[in-house]
């Protein structure tokens, strides 16, 4: 930790000239684009101007350079000020900053990783200090590097539980090597914060959470100089009271402002009285180069050093299946972090716990904070991280896993306690939207593996594919149907019962496809045959595979799943084969809130075990026109 | 008129109606609107600031014992946060109104993180919910009233662009019921949209009809649930085509809904048009385009339709 050095008169002058043309160039992009927030930019011009060319440590012609300090943009409607500070590092073009929200610029109207400056999207407000959090944990636990992360947040996300959850979690694990900046401008969008302009409040609560403070005036670059030098042992808040539309006179303070841009015949004036407030600059600033001790990473091609050892008809839950085979991955790379919300006992991540104490994050009770400590920690590609919680606690994180999509981020999920077959807990425990939550994000690939062998190929696939991943796992235990050297891939469906002329395809997974062959045991009996399909990949979905099974099925498909009918595998099988004509489908899923209950009495009631599969098979031999 | 505005008027007008009705809003009531209710009923209107879990749990227990009809209001994606306390309403057996603005790519230049385009499939995985998708100011109105008086959760889904009024104010409505908003004695494709793209849909009907090629325009009014009956015969009227149109992601929205719907039923086609991949900046009628779901993506889906059916024209 440097000490503090008070920088000369000339640094502060040019400091201050930073900001303002960090307010001109906001005010000049957002007039251009004729939309984005000027006000909320020019709050935090000082801090930006300070942070940028005075306290932080990077390469700005490297961004991306993982000995660089991070910089998260928590407050993201601030971006024009972002894009500012990149100009006048001389990453970007002065010019391109006009281009602001056009539909060929990268400078979008909220940060976004295709902006190499950029880790983590931003915009829905709350998420940065999390994903910030998760980068100071690796840099101090994982890459033990000297790298620090500042994240900038506004007053009125302050309202969001998840900052909270994060400031929790920062002081608990001593993230020294964390600040965060809160620009205390007083006004939210549409009202003033709660707080208003008492900073003394902010201060009491940082406090109350474990963090070092400092209260300040955000637009005194002198006093913002002083806070960022001091050392501490724990995670910093640098409270900073500040004016929203600082530097425009007809906007400073005033509601009524948040995302307006100012009209050409209003900003001229404006950027008039700014430029005037420069004086001439005699010392050029350039942000301090930051030390190289990161360590070389390389998370490509983790591969299991083993195959899969169960036995064939070994009964075993998938939730087990995974503690065994996030253990293992965690053989193949110490880059494999695991990450829980206190249910490690349930999931099984505690069985990598055991093996890997210190790759393991105890995230506790706090599912929107856990998604976006792992977003951060996989930033750069510092870790390849696995989340696991109950599948139903995922929807807490939607927002933070939704951003996680636009924030390019290769995170991987693990939702244990799928459907009703959880049995007696009830349907607060039981995920049963889950396969629409995460089939609905656009990066996604979402894994349904159907017993043991399957699961740890799902993990091992996980670790390898980009975009969210997500597992899906049972509680019931079942038996292993695969060979331990079957291959698997993403995309790859797999026929797991068929004869040589079948009347119906089945399609099921977890529990149902366990549900499905016993059907086929009982039909075949009957003299009826049925293709059963176990998908693997929920998405994307082995459409061809699903179709050729079809067709030589007379059209007739069944598909059977322990979750809602919106979403699930039902309609994507439905849409895949919608514009094929020919195919019929009838699926089978839990059509309303279940309850308490044995698992398989459960099954019964909500119509997805080995009967209802009979019945709808006989039923769509029946209705189909062309007879079996 | 834009749909997240005729929210706003609607909702003051309902709270003329009973003293019971009652709004909150996570500081974003000057864009969904709420805050014309808040002008007129100020002290039932409650300002949650931005915490949008706590908001929805807020409004639960409101609704509790039946004390109130709420109204919640944000944007659309940012129900995202509140998903898990969504579903603990379902199992809750909650009556809340949930109101959405600023679907789709359509907003415009504010980007992905402001763009809810996995609501409908969120809403729809709800086991009560009922899910609204008004495509004009009348229709908005009626979707209000309709909602305080339907048990279970619901959600309106607003958008922010203006779109012309083309429903009668006398028109009824009801959950569950489509309108077929265009149509001719000779119909070639069932051509179904809902907010904006109702409108591209209807201005696809405008360019089709001077190649002589008809489509039937549905709007579905509430997505959850679907008017399959209308639905399914519209496409039998059609040939077995069918054209979805949507402001929102291929997954668990409009399309996978109507798909699914129409899955049991032979001889019934449907191509799907949605978002593909995450968006970016730009104008709403460059990012419609861009991402095929505007007047001219519909009128090549109408006639990719008509080609590849067997029956022809």
């Amino acid at each position: 930790m440097e000490d503090y050095h008070k920088p000369d008169q000339q640094t502060l002058q040019e400091l201050r000239n930073i900001a303002n043309r960090l307010r001109i160039n906001s005010i000049r992009a957002t007039t251009a684009a004729g939309s984005g927030h000027p006000t909320s930019c020019c709050s935090v011009a000082e801090i930006m101007s300070v942070l940028f060319f005075h306290t932080m440590k990077y390469k700005a012609q490297d961004p991306r350079n993982p000995n660089n300090d991070r910089f998260v943009l928590s407050k993201g409607h601030a971006a024009p000020v972002l894009y500012a500070a990149w100009a006048e590092a001389d990453y970007l073009k002065e010019t391109d900053l006009l281009n602001l929200r056009k539909i060929d610029s990268i400078l979008e109207g909220h940060p976004v990783p295709r902006q190499e400056f950029v880790d983590v999207a931003t915009g829905s407000l709350g998420q940065g200090l999390g994903a910030a959090c998760g980068m100071a944990y690796t840099g101090k636990y994982f890459d033990k590097a000297s790298y620090r992360v500042y994240c900038l947040l506004g007053d009125g996300e302050l309202s969001e539980g998840s900052v909270w959850e994060a400031m929790a979690f920062a002081s608990h694990y001593q993230l020294d090597n964390l600040v965060a900046i809160l620009d205390i401008n007083r006004l939210g969008q549409s009202d003033p914060a709660p707080l208003q302009h008492h900073v003394e409040k902010y201060q009491k609560r940082c406090k109350a959470f474990g963090w070092n403070t400092i209260v300040l005036d955000g637009h005194s670059v002198e006093e913002l100089c002083k806070a960022f030098g001091q050392a501490r042992q724990q995670p910093t808040a640098i409270i900073a009271k500040t004016f929203k539309g600082k530097g425009i006179a007809v906007a400073e303070d005033k509601l009524g402002w948040h995302g307006k841009p100012l009209t050409k015949e209003l900003a001229e004036p404006v950027l008039k009285e700014l430029q005037s407030q420069l004086l001439s600059k005699s010392k050029r600033l350039y942000p301090s180069l930051p030390v190289d001790d990161a360590p070389n990473v390389n998370i490509r091609n983790i591969r299991m050093p083993s195959p899969p050892s169960y036995k064939p008809g070994e009964k075993m839950a998938t939730r087990k299946a995974y503690g065994f085979a996030l253990a293992k991955l965690g053989r193949a790379s110490d880059r494999v972090i695991a990450l829980d919300g206190d249910t490690k006992n349930s999931t099984f991540s505690e069985m990598f716990k055991n093996e890997y104490p210190d790759r393991y994050i105890e995230c506790y009770i706090a599912e929107q904070n856990m998604v976006s400590v792992a977003i951060g920690c996989a930033t750069r590609d510092r870790t390849v991280a696995f989340v696991s919680s109950f599948a139903a606690f995922f929807s807490r994180a939607f927002d933070q896993i939704r951003m996680a999509a636009i924030s390019e981020s290769n995170i991987n999920l693990v939702g244990s306690h799928c459907g009703v077959s959880i049995g007696e807990d009830g349907p607060s425990q039981m995920a049963l939207e889950d396969l629409a939550m995460f089939r609905s994000v656009p990066t996604a690939t979402v894994f349904y593996p159907s017993d043991g062998v399957s699961t740890e190929k799902a993990v091992e696939l996980a670790a390898n594919t980009k975009g969210v991943c997500f597992i899906r796992t049972s509680r019931p235990e079942n038996t292993v149907i695969y060979n331990n050297n079957e291959d698997f891939q993403v995309g790859q469906a797999k026929v797991v019962h068929q004869s040589k002329d079948d009347h119906v395809t089945v399609i099921g997974a977890g529990v149902t496809l366990h549900e499905a062959l016993a059907a086929a045991e009982h039909l075949k009996k009957e003299k009826i045959n049925i293709r059963v399909i176990d998908p693997f990949t929920i998405k994307p979905l082995d459409v061809k595979l699903i179709i050729d099974s079809a067709k030589a099925t007379k059209g007739r498909i069944v598909t059977v799943e322990d979750h809602y009918y919106e979403g699930g595998i039902g309609e994507a099988v439905a849409s895949a084969v919608a514009s094929e004509p020919g195919i019929v489908v009838h699926r089978l899923a839990v059509s309303h809130v279940p309850r308490s209950g044995k698992a398989a009495e459960l099954l019964q009631m909500f119509g997805i075990d080995k009967e209802a599969i009979v019945q709808a098979v006989k039923k769509a031999i029946s209705s189909s026109a062309n007879g079996k | 008129m834009a749909t997240r505005k005729a929210y706003g008027f609607a909702l003051a007008k309902l709270g003329r109606a009973s003293d019971r009705v009652i709004a909150l809003d996570g500081d974003t009531k000057n864009s969904t609107f709420s805050e014309m209710f808040k002008n007129e009923y100020p002290d039932r209107y409650i300002e949650c600031y931005i915490a949008e879990q706590n908001m929805v749990s807020v409004a639960i227990g409101c609704a509790t014992r039946d004390r109130t009809v709420a109204f919640v209001s944000s944007f659309a994606a940012f129900f995202s946060r509140a998903f898990d306390q969504i579903r603990m309403a379902a199992i809750s057996e909650s009556n809340i109104n949930l109101v959405g603005s600023h679907c789709g790519v359509s907003i415009g230049e504010d980007g992905p993180s402001q763009m809810a385009l996995e609501d409908l499939a969120m809403f729809r995985s709800v086991p009560t919910a009922t899910v609204f998708y008004p495509s004009d100011g009348v229709s908005t109105e009626k979707a209000v009233e309709l909602a305080a008086n339907t048990k279970g959760v619901c959600f309106i889904r607003t958008s922010r662009p203006e779109n012309t009024v083309i429903y009668n104010n006398n028109e009824d409505f009801q959950v569950g019921q489509a309108k077929v908003v265009h149509q001719s004695k000779d119909d070639h494709v069932t051509v179904i949209g809902a907010g904006v793209t109702l409108h591209e849909a209807l201005a696809a009907a405008e360019h089709l009809k001077k190649e002589k090629i008809n489509i039937r325009v549905i709007d579905p009014f509430t997505i959850k649930p679907l008017d399959v009956k209308l639905i399914i015969d519209s496409a039998k009227a059609t040939k077995g085509r069918i054209v979805t149109v949507e402001d929102h992601y291929y997954e668990g929205g409009i399309g996978e809904a109507v798909a699914s719907a129409v899955a049991s039923e032979p001889g019934i086609v449907v191509h799907r048009l949605a978002v593909s991949h995450v968006p970016r900046s730009g104008k709403a009628a460059e990012l419609l385009q861009m991402f095929g779901i505007d007047k001219e993506a519909i009128v090549q889906a109408v006639k990719k339709a008509i080609s590849s059916s067997a029956n022809g024209k």
